[in-house]
């Protein structure tokens, strides 16, 4: 109920303000514009992202000072805490960066909002900022209706850029006349009342417009303007820096329990940090007095006096917390807990926080289609009757296999009910919903990864076919046919040790291409087999039947080999879309790999 | 540089047929540098390596890694060939 009244309210103070107001008209017109060119900021950095992203997360998110860095960089390029914390909370969701990590950026985000201030006091109330955005709005539109994604791109920050610029000037220019008709330095409080007052009015009014930097340039435009006291501003950013949490909290309703974590950790940062600046507001007060003296800003230029206490109360915010980072990320992981034993058809990535970019949402798709991986490798280990750690070892495969000679129970139908089949329908549905906002490129990417979970299905159904022969033959009497399924175990084995080889070093484009060697050995020893089966049968030493098994079993053993290793090739590489593409263009086919064994044959004959 | 070389790079480059192949070849080339490299490196390993079995598996490595760059290479000449017609 009380939800339904609040947008008619707002629109209903608004509307009366506009009536008793024109210059309140444009101040609240100014603070609209400025709030749609952020939109359009946004727009544009989100189409600038595609392919590099995972990689300069990997780079520039390793160690703390360097997430510190990203956040304080990407802040004072994108211009709002609030995306780079939301993407932030989309990384985390799509299992991309650690909490640690994202808690680092959020920390750094919160110093490098602090330019904007500077920006705003510095720049933009000093030259007339309305004659860039004219121009800057030209172009930007122009570039938004090219065919281009990356002109679009700059496009939409140009425009985006113009319309804050704009937003700015007519913030500005109806502070500048609303002083001629009232003095809302009447309402300032002073004292611990106006810093409580001041503090929640701040954060109210970020939590309405989300975002805390719309706040400030009000407050600073307003301040320029003598229309509220300079102790008040204070407070006011301080309640805009606790306000701009609720973005990341709203951001993070939708994601994993690790994104929710880190929304907490924002929290607790911004809270922690308003609490000690409330506290210590007049000690704050001098020594942003002494700071400015040391900058050579005048001492009436409170607007900058402003920009100078927001850097100050964030650095000392980040040089209170940063001691505490790794105690607050244990404290967040025993408040908010996972589910203790996550049941592994459950998805763990799949969640709507990680479709903010198309990035974040391939990268769950991704991350999700492993972890059925690895669920799909113990049922195919199990259809061997082996185990997936003791494949994984370093123990040799004829260890392994005489290890286990007796055959595991292993039901392959009940198991990819409980942990492949719902899995991998999340993974369908989440892509169906996905495709919305991507490129030709990543819905082809979407797609290949689908062709990947696909391909682990059919591996897991051919291991149930192998499996009935194979059950009975690895500890038959006839050490023959025995010989021939151990065959087929061991390399069957040896795909899964080598996949998981090639996984645990990645990201090598020659690595990836590496894979191709397990079609080669598959096809030699299907040729092997036909030569050794003639000879088994000639001279009776397995019967007709068996041989028709083994014949089949080693069809349904080249094809497992074939899903997984498309699936390798697709899921393991972890490159860009443009290197993926060219390294599956290297990718040997069925006809490349025949030619390759003659070569091997050749050779082998010349050197005879 | 002349008004009409300025021009035609103007096209080439609005061009977005030419634009995606370059890219192509771009990341054509920096796949084949690896493979060459991994290449090298196994055949170092070969050189030092005492088990028949293993040089036998390397032998095998490194025509694979052979093959896969000669496709390469190969690709790369085709979209070369294009680029200039």
């Amino acid at each position: 109920m009380i939800r339904k009244l609040v947008l008619p309210s707002i629109f209903a103070v608004l509307a009366y303000g506009f009536w008793l107001s024109s210059d309140f008209k444009e101040i609240a017109a100014g603070v609209a514009i400025f709030l749609f060119g952020m939109l359009a900021l946004e727009e544009g950095f989100k189409a600038f992202t595609g392919g590099l992203l995972e990689k300069l997360l990997k780079t520039t998110t390793n160690k703390l000072w360097k997430s510190l860095s990203f956040g304080v960089v990407s802040t004072t390029i994108m211009q709002s805490s609030s995306l780079v914390s939301v993407i932030t909370i989309s990384f985390l969701s799509a299992g991309l960066i650690s909490l640690t990590a994202g808690v680092g950026i959020i920390f750094g985000a919160n110093l490098g909002t602090t330019t904007g201030a500077w920006l705003v006091a510095g720049l933009g109330l000093k030259v007339k900022i309305s004659t860039y955005a004219m121009p800057m709005l030209v172009f930007g539109v122009i570039l938004i209706f090219q065919k281009s994604k990356e002109l679009k791109g700059i496009g939409y920050v140009l425009a985006g850029l113009g319309f804050l610029f704009l937003g700015i000037h007519h913030m500005k220019e109806g502070f500048e006349a609303f002083k001629d008709t009232i003095d809302l330095t009447a309402y300032a409080v002073s004292g611990y009342g106006g810093v409580f007052l001041f503090t929640l009015i701040g954060l109210f009014a970020t939590v309405v417009m989300q975002s805390s930097h719309a706040t400030l340039v009000l407050i600073i435009t307003a301040l320029s303007a003598q229309q509220i006291t300079y102790e008040n501003a204070l407070a006011l950013a301080i309640g805009a820096n606790i306000g701009t949490t609720i973005t990341a909290i709203l951001g993070s309703l939708s994601a994993n329990v690790e994104g929710r974590r880190l929304a907490g950790a924002h929290l607790i940062f911004n809270a922690a940090t308003g609490l000690v600046a409330i506290a210590f507001i007049y000690q704050l007060t001098s020594l942003v007095d002494f700071a400015s003296s040391l900058l050579g800003i005048a001492e009436d230029n409170y607007t900058l006096k402003l920009a100078v206490f927001h850097t100050i109360f964030n650095t000392i915010g980040v040089l209170l917390m940063l001691p505490f980072i790794s105690r607050m990320v244990v404290f967040l992981e025993t408040t908010l807990k996972s589910e203790l034993t996550p049941h592994a058809s459950k998805p763990r990535y799949l969640n709507k926080a990680a479709f903010e970019l198309p990035d974040t949402a391939l990268a769950a798709v991704r991350q999700e289609t492993l972890h059925l991986y690895d669920n799909a490798a113990k049922i195919i280990a199990g259809g061997l009757s082996l185990e997936l750690k003791d494949i994984h070892s370093d123990c040799t495969m004829d260890e392994i296999i005489l290890k286990s000679r007796k055959a595991l129970a292993v039901d392959i139908d009940q198991q990819y009910q409980d942990t492949v089949k719902n899995l991998y329908g999340a993974i369908v549905d989440y892509i169906s919903l996905a495709q919305g906002e991507l490129s030709s490129e990543q819905t082809e990417e979407l797609f290949r990864l689908r062709a990947a979970g696909r391909d682990i299905v059919e591996a897991i159904k051919d291991t149930k076919h192998l499996q009935k022969n194979l059950s009975s033959y690895i500890s038959a009497d006839n050490p023959y046919i025995q010989h021939e399924y151990d065959t087929i175990r061991i390399r069957l084995a040896s795909v899964l040790r080598e996949l998981h080889r090639v996984r645990s070093r990645g990201d090598d484009s020659a690595i990836i291409l590496s894979l191709d060697r397990l079609k080669l050995d598959m096809e030699e020893y299907d040729q092997n087999l036909n030569n050794s089966l003639s000879s088994l049968i000639r001279k009776k030493l397995i019967s007709a039947p068996m041989s028709v098994s083994l014949m089949n079993d080693s069809g349904y053993a080249y094809d497992v080999t074939r899903n997984l290793v498309q699936m390798g090739e697709v899921l393991f590489s972890n490159s860009e879309l443009k290197l993926k593409e060219a390294e599956r263009s290297l990718s040997l086919d069925e006809d490349e790999v025949s030619d390759v064994i003659e070569q091997q044959k050749t050779l082998k004959e010349e050197r005879l | 540089m002349n008004i009409k070389k300025v021009i035609r790079r103007t096209e080439a480059y609005l061009n977005s047929d030419e634009r995606k192949r370059k890219e192509k070849k771009k990341y054509l080339k920096q796949v084949i540098r690896k493979l060459r490299q991994h290449e090298k490196a196994l055949k170092m390993e070969l050189e030092n390596s005492q088990s028949p079995e293993q040089s036998k598996q390397l032998k095998k490595d490194i025509l694979l890694a052979y093959s896969q760059r000669k496709k390469g290479i190969n690709l790369l000449k085709g979209l070369k060939k294009k680029s200039k017609k």
